[in-house]
């Protein structure tokens, strides 16, 4: 018989990302630790960028020169994007956690949908994206705007 | 999870006045050197700069720990990346108070 110990059920990595078995959740669930840990890492990033300031107008001159770039824009677009997505879809997860929007809990009938992923659910995480694209269009005009 | 939601919450709020001050004169007349200086000047917004610093450090290294969590589980595991976590979020913090108080004394000169 099999014990517990030789059971290698970890999945690591690839199982966070695979999609195929959970449905249209997952992605929102992989999207939501995905810009996560983006956002994490331009925070540090800003962290670093911003105390070029200690070191006088010249350091923060040169760091702008680095920064406000086409590449640097595109960069904060995403940013403005993770950023926008993470929120929207934060606040549905903390409704939900909550148990609103959830429906009522019905029997297992054939083909077995989860009946707590429903439409206020999906339309939920499609509202995070279109906003997230939304903010995207918004923070682009600001950034290309040439002002 | 509620000490995540909380801090999801504030930052929301914090990050939004944030941003909101970058566009409140054109976005790179926002940037230069005088008006960032100035900024650090102002006490109200340097209290909130601060707020942004501890509620994004703590939500998002929270956030990282509990990845790190769902992707394996062991006692030192998780204590390792507990240690971490916090450990970095001080460094983060730290290192964004630096700045913080360099730049409010720093003149216009």
């Amino acid at each position: 018989m099999e014990s517990l110990e030789d059971r290698n059920n970890r999945e690591g990595i690839r199982g966070w990302l695979d999609p195929s078995r959970y449905g249209w959740e997952r992605v929102s669930y992989w999207l939501q630790r995905l810009t996560g840990v983006g956002l994490l890492a331009y925070f540090v990033g800003h962290i670093y960028e911003t105390s070029s300031l200690t070191q006088g107008p010249d350091a923060w001159a040169a760091m702008l020169e680095l920064t406000q770039t086409p590449m640097g824009h595109l960069i904060l677009m995403l940013v403005i994007g993770m950023s926008t997505f993470h929120s929207v879809n934060g606040i549905r997860l903390i409704f939900t956690h909550g148990g609103k929007g959830l429906g009522r809990p019905g029997r297992p009938d054939y083909p077995y949908d989860a009946v707590s992923l429903n439409y206020r659910q999906k339309s939920g995480i499609w509202i995070a994206l279109i906003l997230a694209a939304v903010a995207m269009l918004y923070g682009a005009s600001v950034l290309f705007g040439g002002e | 999870m509620k000490i995540h939601y909380i801090t999801a919450i504030g930052a929301l709020i914090v990050v939004a006045v944030h941003i909101m001050m970058r566009l409140v004169m054109p976005y790179s007349l926002s940037l230069e050197y005088e008006n960032v200086i100035a900024n650090y000047h102002n006490i109200p917004y340097l209290i909130l700069l601060e707020s942004i610093l501890v509620l994004i450090a703590i939500h998002g290294f929270n956030g990282l720990r509990v990845i790190l969590l769902e992707l394996r589980q062991s006692k030192a595991w998780e204590d390792g990346v507990t240690i971490l976590t916090i450990a970095a979020m001080m460094g983060v913090v730290a290192y964004g108070t630096r700045t913080i108080i360099i730049a409010n004394g720093l003149g216009f000169e």
